[in-house]
């Protein structure tokens, strides 16, 4: 049977124009996806039932004695971190919310560790952003300053882009320049129009620069900036000025470097002066198909967006102090419940030593690196193939996700709840 | 010899990392790409193994040859590996300096550790799939 219109549960970019052909609960074609995506789709590496360690092995377990086991676990704990959620549904993120403030715990998502410093300059200093539709049909420049999305959302070149048609915008080719910023040569770069090779540590220099050029400044600019000659700042200071509308899309090359939180506020308010000129927006590419979604739920429900912490018995937040990296890295958190990520892989090597000393149970599908550091495992669904659920696109829509096989795998949500009610019911409310 | 590592994705990298015990995702995510001139410099030709390392700890990864790659720097795809050597200092944001660590690499024939192992050594108990 062919599905149309299906949505792509990989990247920020959320794709909603796969056809995915199906043969009882197996998927057998995608077309229109990426290979992340296609990979993603047909992918059939999942864990089969829960698992639980016992001493040092492995052990097959059901659903019922599993969440028995991390309701324990959970009201055992005085500090437990609740983490991941950024390649989960909405429904489960909510549930995540009401679990950590039942046991007074904190909820952190993947955007401690890829656009948090992102959020913190958007705080300070707002956020000009649009919906990709509007980037499409009537942006004319295109910059993508320290991202990459050839290899980390292959599509956005395709569908909102580079070469894409868009209303205002029939011949993307001809009618869109692209300028790529970075500090190594990647394959984004070498399909742009311009490409700013600046030194690595350079983007506050470079951006700053560009305020004064814009600002009609450039004698105070010296002949290089962190590798980038005065020529060539001034001529994409002038291509930003010439633009009917630009859009600058940028990658954790901002956030992961020194400088962090400054680098995106130093790019947003670049953006702003370009507004004195002419339409300017900036946007950041959302890494993890859902993680912009965690910082919605979590905004809504406790007014924050990532690193919440409920051991007050009230919402607090404090980037710095309340995210999963400097709690693990304090050695504080006694229990922690993963949920549709991989610490093990991808946090510094002292944090995973630190969650290998204590109990983790992981929800998620697959067997990865957080499952060798696991107690306990619980697969569920995945949302947009066997299961449905809601998640925001990079730009903030939000999209529904439809579940196309029937595998008979509960979804986050259904465990998650189940979690939820054993805890509560064990605490007596 | 000293080096500004850098980290990120890449298509292999995404590909795999729902595979996180495949061969495919060791591969991808255990390469070091350095400049070829370094590569000159450190007297080693492409598909080397060279061990990595500052205070964080050390790990083994596989060189392989770039121009895209500015002298001085590395580039680790994100993964296990990369990480094994990233330092948690957030300076108060959160967010560790995945895209820059300082590190040392010397010319190294060890293996390359398989990701369970990685993880084994840092406390914990491999999950055979
Ligand atoms: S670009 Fe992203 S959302 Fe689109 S198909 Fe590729 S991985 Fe999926």
């Amino acid at each position: 049977m062919l599905i149309k219109d299906v949505v792509c549960p990989f990247c920020g970019c959320l794709c909603d124009d796969l056809d995915v052909e199906v043969e009882g609960d197996r998927i057998i074609r995608v077309d229109n996806a990426c290979t992340l995506g296609s990979s993603t789709m047909v992918g059939d590496h999942r864990l089969k039932n829960p698992i639980r360690r016992n001493g040092t092995r492995w052990e097959d377990t059901t659903y019922d004695a599993a969440i028995e086991e991390a309701a324990q676990i959970l009201l055992d704990a005085d500090r437990p971190v609740l983490y991941g959620w950024s390649s989960t549904h909405g429904e489960a993120q909510s549930l995540g919310v009401h679990l950590a403030e039942l046991i007074g715990g904190v909820i952190d998502s993947t955007t401690s560790v890829c656009h948090g410093p992102s959020i913190l300059a958007i705080q300070e200093v707002g956020h000009p952003g649009c919906t990709l539709g509007q980037v499409k049909n009537r942006a004319d420049l295109i910059i993508y300053w320290a991202s990459n999305p050839i290899d980390a959302h292959p599509r956005h070149m395709s569908r909102y882009t580079t070469y894409a048609t868009g209303f205002f915008v029939q011949d993307a080719q001809h009618d869109r320049k692209v300028i790529v910023v970075d500090t190594r040569r990647t394959q984004s770069a070498d399909v742009a129009d311009e490409f700013l090779k600046i030194k690595p540590g350079g983007d506050y220099a470079v951006l700053l620069a560009l305020r004064a050029i814009v600002r009609g400044r450039a004698d105070v600019v010296p002949a290089e900036v962190a590798g980038v000659s005065r020529v060539q700042l001034i001529r994409v200071a002038e291509m930003c000025k010439a633009a009917k509308f630009g859009a600058i899309f940028f990658g954790l090359g901002l956030t992961m470097t020194a400088g962090k939180n400054k680098n995106v506020r130093n790019a947003i308010e670049l953006t702003d002066e370009l507004n004195r000129h002419t339409k300017f927006i900036i946007s950041p590419m959302r890494g993890h198909w859902n993680v912009y979604g965690s910082n919605e739920v979590f905004t809504w429900m406790t007014g924050y967006p990532y690193a919440i912490d409920f051991s007050r018995g009230i919402a607090f937040y404090n980037p710095g102090e309340t995210t999963v990296i400097d709690i693990l890295s304090r050695g504080e958190c006694d229990a922690c419940l993963v949920v549709a990520s991989d610490p093990a892989a991808h946090f510094p090597r002292s944090c995973v030593e630190h969650l290998a000393k204590i109990p983790v149970i992981q929800i998620d599908p697959h067997p990865n690196a957080t499952t060798h550091i696991c107690r306990l495992q619980i697969p569920g669904s995945v949302a947009g193939i066997d299961a449905a659920g809601t998640a925001y696109r990079m730009d903030g829509v939000p999209i529904r996700m439809k579940s196309i096989i029937n595998t008979g795998i509960p979804n986050d949500t259904e465990i998650l709840q189940k979690l939820y009610n054993r805890v509560r019911e064990a605490r007596g409310e | 010899m000293k080096f500004l590592m850098n980290t990120g994705r890449t298509v292999p990298q995404g590909e795999s990392v729902e595979r996180k015990d495949s061969p495919e995702y060791e591969k991808a995510t255990s390469v070091c790409m350095i400049h070829p001139v370094d590569m000159m410099v450190l007297g080693i030709e492409d598909g080397a193994r060279v061990c990595v390392k500052n205070k964080s700890g050390e790990v083994v990864l596989v060189a392989v040859s770039s121009e895209a790659i500015e002298q001085g720097t590395i580039f680790v795809p994100l993964g296990p590996y990369a990480n094994h050597i990233i330092d948690s200092e957030t300076h108060c944001t959160g967010m560790p300096d995945f895209k820059s660590m300082t590190v040392d690499i010397e010319p190294g024939d060890t293996p390359v550790m398989t990701v369970s192992e990685l993880i084994e050594k840092l406390g914990g108990v491999r999950y055979a799939h």
